[in-house]
C-alpha cells in the first residue's frame, strides 16, 4: 500500500504548487529569521575576538587597571624581577580611539620588542629580510614622529597613503603610514598600530598602560600566576585572556538574548504556515486518503505518509532557509554590529560569520517544527475511520471540539504564564518562556472566539440579508480551515501591538526622563567613542570655557570604568551644580537622606545596575580603588536609562580623593537667565579654540540625539517584527486562499440561485475581512498583555528598566493595516475568479 | 672584532620590527654594505682614540653600534665544566638625542637605541647547549648602558663594573635562562689590551670601516651557576671583548672566524679571520698576541695560518669548520682547537655558531694547552622572509 500512498501524496502535491510554495515560503522566512540573527550576532562576536587577538594574539591572560590605567614603571619591575624561574613574558599595550576621517579606529601602542617576544621565537623568524628593509622600517617606527601601520585592505578603504589627519580625543595629529599589513586579518580591519610612545603622547597618556598581557610560557602555570598576584598592586587585577573577552561581549547578552526571542517568535508563525498547509493538504485529500485505508491502507502508513511530507517540507524549507538567513545575516549585521557600538563598545565587521552550530540548530528545528505542526492533521486523518474521512461534517464537528479544547489550553497557557512570570523571579529565560506562553495561548484562543464571533455575527446578519447570514454563518461551519489562519495572524498582530507597545513607552519614558534629567542648558564633553576613562577635558580649556560670560553655575563629571569583585562597573563621579540635584529620581530611597550621605561618601547606584547586582539602600557595594577594594554604602537607587548596564553614582571630590584621577570628562553648563543657548554653544566653541575639538551641545541637541540613538537601536526590532508579520500574512493568505478556491462549487450555487457576480465577490472579501477583523479585536487584549510582559517582565529582568505604559492609538495602527492587507489579500484573488468563472463549470464539479 | 655584529643587531632589530607588522614596510633604503649605513650625524672611528678607562667601559653614545661581549670556561669543585656567552649590543637608530615632539609631553618610551642580549651556556658534562635573547628598547630602565660604574643591562641580566677605577676591581655578571641562571664575580688580572693600531682596529679599506677595539684577555671567575634550581660553584678564567663604531661590513666580505683562546702558559692570543665572498681569507684580517706579562703585540693576516681538518653539520645541513690548526710561525706557535661541544649554534637571527673550545699544542717546541671560545659568522643561510608555518611577520600572529 506505501508506494500507492506515496505516488498519491507526490501527485498531489505537485498539483497544488502555489499551496506548497507558500508552506515553503513561511518555513524558509522563520528559519532564515532565525539564522540570520545568529549570523550577526556571531560575525559581531567574531569580529570583536578577533580584534582582541589582532595584538598579542598568544596572551594567556591580562593585567588591567583602574580608570588611570597601569603605572607604567610596574611593567619595568616586572621584567627586571620575573627571572628566568618564572616563566611569564609580558607585552605593555596603550590603546584608545582615533578618528580617521569618518571612521573610528582602535590606536594600539605597541612595544614590537615585547609583542615579538610575548608571540614567541619560532614567529619571529617570520621577519622581513633584515638587511634591505629591517633597520629602517624599524627606525622610522620608533623614531618618526606619527608613524603608523594598518591593514592595506584598510589603508585602501580609506585611501591613505603618506602623511594623513587623525583625531584623538578632540585634538588633531599628524600621522605617516610607513607600513600596510598586506595580510592582515579581519581583527586589524579597525586597527591603527603605532609605537606605544605615540600612543601614549597622543591619547594623553604618558606614563600609563592600557594593560599588560601577560603569556604563561611553559612552566608551572600556577606558580607562576601566584608569583604574578603577589607582585601586583592592590588596584591591578589579572584575568585570564578568554576569560576577559568572554565577559565583555557578555555586556550585549540581553540584547542578543532579545533578537533569538523575535527569530523564533517568526519561527512559532511559520509553524502556523505549516500547520496550515499540512492540515489543507490532507484535507483535500480525505477522500483518496479514505478510500486508500477502505483499501487496505494502515493507520500506521497513513501516518507516515502525511508526516514524511512534512519532514521533506521541513528539510527543504530548512536549506531554503538557512540561505536566505546567511544572505539576510549579512544585511543584519550593518544594525546588530551598530546596536553594539551605539551602547557597548566599538567593534567594526567586515566578514561574516556563520556559525556551524546556528546552521545545524535551524537545520533540526526547521523539521522538527514541521513535524510538530503536521502532528495533529496527520494524527486526525490517520484516527478517521474509513467511511466517516469521506464526510465533510464529521471533520467540521470535529474541528469545533478541538476548537473548544483549545480554549481551555489557552486558559491553561495563560495560567501558566502568569504562574512562571510570578515564581520565575529574575530569570530572563523565564520571562521569555511567559511571553511564547502567552502567545501561544492567545493563537490557541482565536478559533473559539472566531466561532463566537462569526456565529454572533451571523445572527445579526441575519436581520440585514441572508447573504451577510450566509458568510459568517459559513465562517464559523468552516472552522477547520478559517480557525488555523486565524489563530496564525492573531498571534503575529499580538505581537506586533505588544512590540508597538513597548517601544512607544520606552521611548516616552526615555523623552520624560531626558526632559527630567538634562537641566543643565550646555553640555560639554570630549569626543570619542566607549573607553570613557580616556575622553577627558584638557584642564586649560576647562578653565577658558567656565571663563565665558553668561555662565550661572555648572556641574562637572568623570566618567570612568572601575574594577570590582562582581566585574567592571561603570563610574560616574559627578560635582553636582545646585539645580542638578533635582535631576535625579529617586525610585528606592528618599533625596533628604540620600544627598547628605553621597557627599559623605555613599553612592547611588542607577536601577538596572541596582537590578544586575540586587542592590539596595542599605546594602554596600566593592570597588576597587587605588588603595584596593573599599566598600561603599548605596544611599539611593536612580531611575537611569542611558546605560543598560547601569552605573554608579558618586561624589566627583570622592572619587578624586580614592583614585588620584583629576580628570575632567563632561561639563553642565547652566546659563544666566537671558542667555540663549545656542549663542552660548557658540561662544563655547569659541573658548575653546582649537585647542581640543569638543562636543558642545545644547540641551535639546542632547534630547535629539539620544532619541535618535534609542530609534537606532530599536531598528532591528522592526526589521525582526515585520519578517514574523511577513509570515503570518502568508500563512493567512495561504490558508484564506485554498479556502475560497475549495469553495467555488458552494459559491456557484449560490450565484445559480441568483447572487450577482459583484455580490460573489463582496461575500468573498467580506468573509475575509471578518476574519482579519475578528483576529485583530482578539489581538488588542492580547497585545496590550503582552506589552505588559515585554516592559515588566522582559525589559526588567533584561536590563532592570522599569517602564510606564505609555498607549495611544497610533501604537494600533500598524496591526490594523497588517490585519486588513493581508484579509483583503487573501480575499481578492478568490473574490475575482468566483465572480467571473462560468457557473456550469464550478456546478459540474459536484 | 665582530665588527658584523651590526650586521648580527639589524637583523635582530628587524626580528623585532617583523613584529611590528612591517612585512610590508615601505620600499627599503638599500642598507646593503658600504651604502650609506653609517648615516650623518654619527661620529666614525677614523682616527686612534684616547682611551681612559673606566670611561670607556661605558657607552658611546656618538657611535652608532658597540658591543660588550664576555666568554669563559668555568670549573666545577666536582669536576664539572661549563663554558658561557653573555653579549650586549647597543644600536642607534638615528643620531643626537632621544626625539620627541614636545619635551613635556614625551614619553618615556621615546628611544633612538634599542638593546640586544645574547646568552649562552655550554652544559658539557650534560652534552646540553642552551641560549637565550634579549631585544629591548633603551627606555623606561628597560635596558640601558653607564659608565662610572660600568653598568650595562637589558631586564635582569646584567654587567657591572666596580665604582674604583684600577683594572682590578671586581665586575658582577648576571644572566638567566630558563634552567640557568648564572651569577659571576669578574676580576681582571691585567689591564686592557688595545688591537689593531693602539685600539684602531680597521676592517676594510674603507676608512669608515674601523672600530675601537679593547680586550681584556683574563679575567679571574669566581661565582655559580643554578642549573634547574640546583646551585653549582664554579671558577675559571673569562675574556672580556669591547667594540664600538658607526661602519659597517665592507662590500666583499660575509663572514668571519674569531679566536679567543687563554693558553696555560699566561700567555693569550685573539684573531679574526674575516671571509670574503669567494671563501678566501680577506687581507684585512688582524689578531692580538698578549704576553703572560700583559705585553701586546698586533698580528698581521700573514703572520697566521690556519687549517680547517673537520667539519660539523645542523639539521639544515649548514656546515661549520669544527676542528682547527692554528700556525704563528714568527711565535713559533702551533695550536690545535677543538670545540667541547660540536652543537653550539645559536639559532637565532641570524645564525651564528659561538663555542668553547680546547686548545692544544706547542710554543717553542715545548707542549701547551688552553681554553677559549670561537665564534663562527656568515655559514648559515640567510632566513627566508616567511618562517615555517607560511605566516608573514606581524603583530604578534
Amino acid at each position: 500500500m506505501m508506494p500507492t500512498l506515496r505516488a498519491a501524496s507526490v501527485r498531489h502535491l505537485l498539483r497544488h504548487p502555489a499551496q506548497l510554495a507558500l508552506a515553503l515560503i513561511g518555513l524558509t522566512l522563520g528559519v532564515g529569521t532565525i539564522v540570520a540573527v545568529d549570523v550577526a550576532t556571531a560575525s559581531s562576536q567574531r569580529a570583536f575576538e578577533l580584534s582582541l587577538q589582532a595584538v598579542n594574539g598568544a596572551a594567556t591572560h591580562q593585567i588591567t587597571g583602574g580608570p588611570r590605567g597601569i603605572d607604567e614603571r610596574l611593567y619595568a619591575q616586572l621584567r627586571t624581577q620575573a627571572a628566568a624561574g618564572v616563566p611569564l613574558r609580558f607585552a605593555p599595550l596603550v590603546t584608545g580611539y582615533v578618528t580617521v576621517g569618518e571612521r573610528t579606529m582602535q590606536l594600539i601602542g605597541v612595544d614590537p620588542f615585547a609583542a615579538a617576544e610575548l608571540a614567541g621565537e619560532g614567529r619571529v623568524a617570520a621577519a622581513p629580510d633584515p638587511a634591505t628593509d629591517g633597520v629602517e622600517g624599524l627606525r622610522r617606527w620608533l623614531t618618526e614622529p606619527g608613524a603608523v601601520v594598518m591593514s592595506a585592505a584598510a589603508a585602501q578603504e580609506l585611501g591613505l597613503n603618506g602623511r594623513f589627519d587623525v583625531t584623538v580625543g578632540g585634538v588633531r595629529q599628524r600621522a605617516t603610514l610607513i607600513g600596510r599589513i598586506a595580510d592582515a586579518g579581519p581583527g586589524l580591519d579597525a586597527a591603527l598600530l603605532t609605537d606605544i610612545a605615540q600612543a601614549q603622547e597622543w591619547l594623553g597618556a604618558v606614563g600609563r598602560l592600557s594593560r599588560i598581557d601577560v603569556r604563561v610560557a611553559g612552566g608551572a602555570p600556577d606558580a607562576a600566576l601566584a608569583w604574578l598576584r603577589a607582585h601586583l598592586p592592590a588596584d591591578l587585577e589579572l584575568h585570564a585572556t578568554r576569560a576577559q573577552a568572554r565577559e565583555t561581549f557578555a555586556m550585549t547578552d540581553a540584547f542578543t538574548t532579545n533578537l533569538k526571542a523575535m527569530s523564533l517568535l517568526a519561527l512559532l508563525v511559520g509553524a502556523f504556515l505549516i500547520y496550515g498547509a499540512v492540515s489543507f493538504a490532507v484535507l483535500q485529500r480525505r477522500a483518496t486518503l479514505a478510500v486508500l485505508r477502505a483499501l487496505g491502507a494502515t493507520r500506521g502508513e497513513v501516518l507516515a505518509v502525511v508526516l514524511g511530507e512534512a519532514a521533506v517540507l521541513g528539510v527543504v524549507g530548512s536549506l531554503c532557509g538557512v540561505l536566505l538567513g546567511v544572505a539576510l545575516g549579512r544585511g543584519l549585521v550593518g544594525l546588530v554590529s551598530q546596536t553594539i557600538n551605539d551602547l557597548y563598545f566599538v567593534v567594526t565587521v567586515n566578514q561574516v560569520t556563520v556559525p556551524v552550530s546556528g546552521v545545524v540548530a535551524a537545520l533540526c528545528a526547521g523539521p522538527a517544527t514541521a513535524l510538530a505542526a503536521a502532528l495533529l492533521p496527520a494524527l486526525e486523518v490517520a484516527a478517521s475511520a474509513p467511511q466517516l474521512g469521506l464526510a465533510r461534517s464529521v471533520l467540521e464537528t470535529r474541528a469545533v471540539r478541538v476548537a473548544r479544547a483549545l480554549a481551555a489550553v489557552s486558559a491553561l497557557l495563560a495560567v501558566g504564564a502568569g504562574l512562571i512570570a510570578w515564581v520565575s523571579g529574575r530569570s530572563l529565560l523565564a520571562g521569555f518562556a511567559t511571553l511564547f506562553m502567552l502567545l501561544l495561548s492567545v493563537a490557541a484562543v482565536t478559533p473559539a472566539a472566531l466561532r463566537v464571533l462569526a456565529q454572533a455575527a451571523a445572527r445579526l446578519g441575519a436581520r440585514l440579508s441572508p447573504v451577510a447570514r450566509l458568510a459568517c454563518g459559513d465562517i464559523a461551519a468552516s472552522l477547520s480551515r478559517t480557525g488555523v489562519a486565524s489563530a496564525a495572524l492573531g498571534m503575529a498582530l499580538t505581537a506586533m501591538i505588544g512590540v508597538a507597545i513597548m517601544v512607544e513607552s520606552f521611548r516616552e519614558s526615555l523623552r520624560e526622563w531626558l526632559i527630567h534629567t538634562l537641566r543643565a542648558d550646555v553640555y560639554v564633553s570630549a569626543p570619542g567613542p566607549a573607553e570613557a576613562s580616556q575622553r577627558r577635558l584638557d584642564p586649560a580649556v576647562i578653565r577658558a570655557l567656565l571663563a565665558t560670560p553668561g555662565i550661572r553655575d555648572h556641574s562637572e563629571s568623570r566618567r570612568v570604568e572601575v574594577a570590582s569583585p562582581r566585574g567592571a562597573l561603570d563610574l560616574n563621579a559627578v560635582r553636582l551644580a545646585h539645580a542638578s540635584y533635582a535631576a535625579l529620581q529617586f525610585t528606592q530611597g528618599d533625596a533628604a537622606h540620600a544627598w547628605p550621605q553621597f557627599a559623605r561618601g555613599a553612592i547611588l547606584v542607577s536601577e538596572p545596575l541596582a537590578w544586575r547586582l540586587g542592590l539596595a539602600p542599605h546594602d554596600t557595594l566593592t570597588l576597587t580603588t587605588a588603595a584596593g577594594p573599599r566598600a561603599f554604602a548605596v544611599a539611593g537607587v536612580y531611575r537611569e536609562y542611558g546605560n543598560d548596564r547601569g552605573e554608579v553614582l558618586m561624589s566627583l571630590g570622592t572619587y578624586q580623593r580614592l583614585w588620584a584621577d583629576e580628570a575632567i570628562s563632561g561639563l553642565g553648563i547652566y546659563l544666566a537667565p537671558g542667555v540663549e543657548a545656542r549663542r552660548a554653544v557658540g561662544e563655547l566653541r569659541a573658548a575653546a579654540g582649537g585647542r581640543q575639538a569638543l562636543l558642545i551641545r545644547s540641551n535639546a541637541d542632547i534630547r535629539a540625539l539620544s532619541m535618535g540613538i534609542f530609534e537606532r537601536t530599536f531598528v532591528i526590532t522592526r526589521v525582526l517584527y515585520w519578517l514574523a508579520a511577513g509570515v503570518a500574512a502568508v500563512a493567512l493568505v495561504s490558508a484564506l486562499l485554498a479556502w475560497e478556491l475549495e469553495r467555488s462549487r458552494e459559491l456557484a450555487i449560490l450565484r445559480s440561485l441568483g447572487l450577482t457576480p459583484r455580490g460573489t465577490a463582496l461575500l468573498v472579501l467580506a468573509q475575509t475581512t471578518f476574519m482579519g477583523v475578528a483576529a485583530l479585536a482578539a489581538a488588542i487584549p492580547a497585545g496590550l498583555l503582552t506589552a505588559l510582559v515585554l516592559t515588566g517582565v522582559i525589559n526588567r529582568r533584561a536590563f532592570g528598566w522599569q517602564i510606564d505604559l505609555h498607549l495611544t492609538p497610533a501604537q494600533f495602527t500598524d496591526a490594523l493595516w497588517l490585519a486588513l492587507g493581508a484579509a483583503l489579500a487573501a480575499g481578492v484573488y478568490p473574490a475575482w475568479r468566483s465572480a467571473r468563472a462560468p457557473l456550469a463549470q464550478g456546478l459540474r464539479e459536484e | 672584532m665582530r665588527r658584523s655584529r651590526t650586521r648580527a643587531v639589524i637583523r635582530l632589530a628587524l626580528a623585532g620590527a617583523a613584529a611590528c607588522a612591517m612585512s610590508a614596510a615601505p620600499p627599503p633604503a638599500q642598507l646593503r654594505p658600504g651604502a650609506g649605513l653609517a648615516p650623518a650625524g654619527f661620529a666614525q672611528a677614523l682616527a686612534p682614540w684616547t682611551f681612559a678607562f673606566p670611561r670607556d667601559h661605558g657607552p658611546h653614545p656618538q657611535f652608532r653600534q658597540e658591543w660588550w661581549y664576555v666568554s669563559g670556561n668555568l670549573d666545577a669543585a666536582s669536576g664539572e665544566r661549563v663554558g658561557f656567552e653573555l653579549t650586549f649590543f647597543r644600536f642607534a637608530l638615528q643620531p643626537g638625542a632621544a626625539l620627541a615632539p614636545e619635551p613635556a609631553a614625551a614619553s618615556a618610551w621615546r628611544t633612538r637605541e634599542i638593546y640586544m642580549a645574547h646568552f649562552a651556556i655550554a652544559d658539557v658534562q650534560r652534552r646540553r647547549f642552551r641560549f637565550a635573547r634579549k631585544l629591548s628598547r633603551a627606555a623606561l630602565g628597560l635596558a640601558g648602558a653607564q659608565a662610572a660604574p660600568l653598568h650595562v643591562w637589558i631586564d635582569d641580566w646584567s654587567l657591572e663594573g666596580a665604582a674604583e677605577a684600577v683594572f682590578a676591581a671586581p665586575w658582577r655578571l648576571r644572566a638567566a635562562q630558563p634552567g640557568y641562571e648564572l651569577e659571576l664575580t669578574l676580576q681582571a688580572q691585567a689591564p686592557p689590551v688595545l688591537n689593531g693600531e693602539a685600539g684602531l682596529s680597521r676592517k676594510s679599506g674603507e676608512p669608515g670601516d674601523a672600530t675601537y677595539y679593547y680586550s681584556i684577555p683574563r679575567l679571574s671567575v669566581r661565582g655559580r651557576l643554578i642549573r634547574e634550581g640546583h646551585p653549582l660553584g664554579l671558577q675559571g678564567l673569562a675574556w672580556l671583548d669591547r667594540e664600538w663604531g658607526s661602519g659597517g661590513l665592507s662590500a666583499p666580505e660575509v663572514g668571519w672566524d674569531w679566536f679567543a683562546l687563554q693558553l696555560n702558559d699566561g700567555t693569550a692570543l685573539m684573531f679574526y679571520a674575516l671571509r670574503d665572498r669567494d671563501d678566501t681569507r680577506d687581507p684585512h684580517s688582524a689578531g692580538t698576541w698578549v704576553e703572560a706579562a700583559g705585553r701586546s703585540r698586533p698580528l698581521s693576516n700573514e703572520e697566521v695560518s690556519i687549517e680547517v681538518t673537520d667539519h660539523w653539520s645542523n639539521a639544515q645541513g649548514t656546515r661549520y669548520p669544527a676542528l682547527w690548526r692554528l700556525r704563528v710561525p714568527a711565535l713559533a706557535l702551533e695550536l690545535n682547537v677543538r670545540p667541547v661541544l660540536a652543537d653550539q649554534e645559536l639559532r637565532t637571527t641570524p645564525d651564528y655558531w659561538e663555542g668553547a673550545v680546547d686548545v692544544s699544542g706547542a710554543r717553542a717546541g715545548r707542549s701547551i694547552a688552553g681554553r677559549g671560545y670561537v665564534e663562527l659568522v656568515g655559514y648559515a643561510p640567510e632566513r627566508p622572509r616567511h618562517d615555517e608555518t607560511g605566516v608573514p611577520g606581524r603583530l604578534g600572529r
